[in-house]
Order: structure tokens, then sequence, then C-alpha cells
């Protein structure tokens, strides 16, 4: 597979953007300053080392780890930190909000975070239910499709106990796609898969890659990265060190790029 | 010693009355449980809190009221209540109470304990999606804790059951305050005790033995 032809352009109007961005655990400066912009269509894939701070820069983009400074701007709007955490009704008012940014924001993790006391259907109706307000009927229509849509049509009424680590994973993917994010994050997808189960997750995401989402993609497989790509964003140590055309950081002379991306591919 | 007639014909003939206690231990220890339930969420609810201010005070009321004995509980709420604020309990909503704040601090401990047992990215995984921080509690991190938190939770019930016997102090006719009644008249203290204590071992097995069941039912769909 040959790298896509031409990218979108990346200075189109604000569709997912992160301005100065930080975080910090402790005294641990997590993020610093990070500064990114997403347009609507594009593949951006993260890499970097272990540590710097990849998943907490995906965990900032919904608020699931709130930035303490900085902003994102979602189609046009911004969001930033609460800057009180003890004014109760406006972090309610604010909470309430951000769970829309979130249900426009579809995310999937490297432990797949199934409900392990719902069955796949029933994973997926979760949302549909209580956010799109969906009736049963309809969401379980909706679930059953989506689950069929990455291949687990078979699956819809087992417990995840039942299912692969591959299967699960399909699971959450259906149940964030059920909500028909605009813009998809995902964290080290494959990372806890069995490898022969690798590539049947890679293929859902570059399926979506080819229908058009707009994703930021944390990876290790980089020759995955390399194809499905638009742009590649380099990080270490809570900094974006790099951001490229694959073929740019392929051919990167940058010091620290070049000396992970040699350690990996070895 | 020697002297003791065992009369065991004073069960049969008081066996109604001793029902009736027991009804009402059950009664009382049912109505504490209820309470400790919601009282215990809540405090773990306070304990698990972002704020520090609702964590510290939420573990400083379980600290004390873990440590307060049952017995000095009881006749706070009876007396010390009625006589400091004038709330005024019938003997059976105080000895529930007593029970409930008592066992409602032992919950906190079972119910912090069973939501800390949920991984955390299950969480996240319903934030994610924009489900409400309420919606998130009750439909996927509560279910996954009750797995955790029946078999302990039984426990504290059979504690509060136990407990219950004491509230005949204040005048509570539990099953215990009917031995203690009819003895009185009958002097045969040992074969009532006897079967009270009996009919509690009886009653922990079977309760045990439920809780054993449920725990069964809810393994289903066990974690990943
Ligand atoms: N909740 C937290 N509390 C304290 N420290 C945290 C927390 N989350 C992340 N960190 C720290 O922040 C740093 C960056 O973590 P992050 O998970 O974002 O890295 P990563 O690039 O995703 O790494 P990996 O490739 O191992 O997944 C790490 O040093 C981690 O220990
Ligand atoms: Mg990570």
């Amino acid at each position: 597979m040959s790298s896509p032809v031409s990218a979108p352009d990346a200075l189109a109007p604000d569709f997912l953007k992160l301005v100065g961005v930080s975080k910090t655990f402790g005294n641990h400066r997590v993020l610093d300053k990070i500064d990114l912009a997403v347009s609507e269509g594009e593949v951006l894939v993260i890499i970097g080392p272990s540590g710097s701070g990849k998943s907490t820069l995906l965990r900032c983009i919904n608020f699931i780890a709130a930035p303490d400074e900085g902003e994102v701007i979602f189609q046009g709007h911004s969001w930033k930190a609460m800057s009180s955490k003890y004014n109760f009704l406006a972090n309610r008012k604010y909470e309430q909000k951000l769970t829309v940014l979130r249900s426009e924001i579809g995310m999937v993790f490297q432990n797949f975070n199934v409900f392990p006391h719902m069955t796949a259907a029933q994973n997926v109706m979760l949302g549909l239910t209580k956010v799109r307000k969906q009736s049963k009927d309809n969401a379980r229509k909706a679930a059953v499709e989506a689950l069929s849509q990455v291949g687990l049509a078979e699956k819809v009424d087992q417990y995840p106990e039942k299912l692969s680590g591959g299967q699960k994973q399909r699971v959450a993917i259906a149940r964030a796609l059920a909500l028909q994010p605009k813009v998809m994050l995902f964290d080290e997808a494959t990372s806890s898969l069995d490898p022969e189960l690798v590539n049947g997750i890679l293929e859902e995401i570059r399926r979506l890659a080819k229908a058009g989402m707009t994703m930021v993609v944390v990876t290790h497989e980089m020759n995955f990265a390399f194809q499905v790509a638009h742009r590649i964003v380099f990080m270490d140590q809570g900094r974006i060190v790099e951001i490229g055309t694959p073929d740019q950081i392929r051919k990167t002379t940058e010091p620290r790029t070049r000396s992970f991306l040699s350690a990996i591919l070895n | 010693m020697n002297s003791y007639k065992f009369d065991w014909a004073v069960i049969d003939k008081y066996l109604p009355e001793l029902l009736k206690g027991l009804w009402i231990t059950l009664e009382v220890s049912l109505v504490g449980m209820a309470i400790a339930l919601i009282f215990g969420l809540l405090l773990a609810m306070g304990r698990l809190s972002p704020l520090r201010l609702t964590r510290s005070v939420a573990n400083g009321i379980t600290q004390v009221f873990r440590s307060i004995p049952l017995f000095v509980m009881l006749f706070w709420v009876y007396y010390g209540l009625s006589l400091k604020f004038h709330v005024l309990f019938t003997e059976f909503q105080a000895g529930a109470l007593a029970l409930g704040i008592t066992g409602g601090a032992y919950m906190a401990e079972v119910f912090r304990g069973g939501l800390l047992a949920v991984d955390p990215g299950q969480r996240e995984a319903a934030m994610a999606m924009g489900i409400s921080k309420s919606t998130t509690f009750f439909h996927v991190i509560f279910p996954q804790a009750l797995r955790v938190v029946v078999p302990p939770s039984v426990n504290v019930y059979v504690g509060l059951l136990k407990g219950a016997t004491i509230v005949s102090v204040i005048g509570v006719s539990d099953m215990i305050y009917v031995a203690q009644y009819v003895s009185l008249q009958t002097f045969t203290p040992f074969e009532l005790y006897s079967v009270a204590g009996i009919v509690f071992v009886a009653l922990t097995v079977s309760i045990s033995g439920f809780a054993w069941m449920l725990e069964r039912r809810l393994g289903r769909g066990r974690s990943e």
C-alpha cells in the first residue's frame, strides 16, 4: 500500500486544535505547551517513547484528563479546564457540556475497556440510549448493525468473557462508531493483542481511514503508521519534537526521531 | 447447677411469642441494613470524592462511627437525641437507626473496596462516550462493584442481626427480650436463650448460603 496521495489542508479552519495544552502530575510536567491542529479527514499518527505523554495527549483532547493550561478547539468551540474545583454548580454544568464534546469524539483504548457485565450489543446500546436518547429497539438495531460492520454479527449477545482480545477490541470500536463521532482517537489499540490478531484491528482502522474519518492514532506499529498516516507526530518528554508526512519522517535528520525510529524498526 | 431442671416444654408453650420476637429482630435488622446500605454508599462515595474536604469528612465519620460500640450508639440515639434535641424515636426506630449508623460505617469500607476494585478504564470508557457521571456510576461502575461487595455485605448484615439482640435493652420486644421476659416468669433462661441461639445459627447459615448463590449469579460476565 502506498502513502495517501494528498494530505488534507492542515491550515483548513479549526476542526480540532490544541493550543498551549499542558498537564502536570505532581511536579512531573507530562505535557508541555502542546500546539497541534488536525484537519477534517486527516489521519494523524502519534509516535514516541514510553512515558512521552502520548496517552495523556489523547486524554486531554476529550477532557478525560482535563488540561491544566491551554485550550482544545473543536469545530470552532473552545474548551478549557474549570479553574476552581469547588464551584460545584459551574462544574456540574461544565461537566454536562463536556459530555457533548466527548460524544462527538470516539476513543479506543489499549485495554479495550468493554463493560464485562454487558453483552456486546448492550455495550454498544448504552451510549445510544443514554447519550443519543434512542429507544431500546432502535438502539438494538443500530448496535447489531455496528457490530456487523466490524465482523461480529454472530457475537451480538455474547458477554466479553467469551470473546477473544481482538473481538473485544471490535466491540469497543463498534461501541465508539455507533455514536457517529466526528473524530476517533486510538490509543495503542493493538498493543495488548496476540500478534495474530493485530492485523485484523489495523485493518478496521484502515477501513475508517479510507472512509475519511478524522483520526488521531497512537501506535507502535511503524509500518502501519507510514502507510495510513497523512502526518506523523513524534513526541518526547511531553513535547512535540517533529511533525511531518511519512516521507519526511522517514528521511528526518532530527537525531531523537532518528534514534527512536532505528530502535523501533529493528 | 445440679439443681437446674431442664424444662423444654416451655419452648413449646411460648413458641408463638418467641417467633413474634424473632420477626421483630429480623425487621429491625433489615431496616437497619437498609439504612446502612444507603448511608454506607454515601460515605463511600464521599471517601472517593475528588474534593479533599469531602474525603476528610467522610473518612472521619466512618472512623468515628465504626469505633462507637453499638450499645453506646443505641443509647445516644434513643436517649441522647431525645434529651438533647427533642427528637423522639420509638424504640424500634432508635434500634434500627443505631444499627443503620454503625452498619453504615462498616458498609462504607465495603463499598469503597468494591468501587476501587473496578478498573478505572471502565469509567474512562464511559466518559469517553459522553455518558454522564451518574449513568456511568449506576450502569457501569456500581454493577461491577456489586460482585465484590455482596459477600462482605452479608457479613455486615449478620453482624447487624447479632447486634440487633441488644435492642432489647431499650425495650424493643425482639426475640431476646421475649426470652428474657418469659424466663423471668418460668425460670428457664437456659432453654430460652439456647433456642434463640440456635435460631440465630440457622438464620446465619441460611443467609450465608443465600449470599453464596447470589454471588455465583452475579459472577456471570466476569471481567476480561
Ligand atoms: N494519572 C497519572 N498520575 C500520575 N502520573 C501519570 C498519570 N498518567 C500518566 N502519568 C505519567 O505521565 C507520563 C506520561 O504518561 P503517558 O501515559 O501519557 O505516556 P505514553 O506516551 O502514553 O506512554 P506509553 O507508550 O507507555 O503508553 C508518564 O511518566 C506517566 O507515569
Ligand atoms: Mg500510552
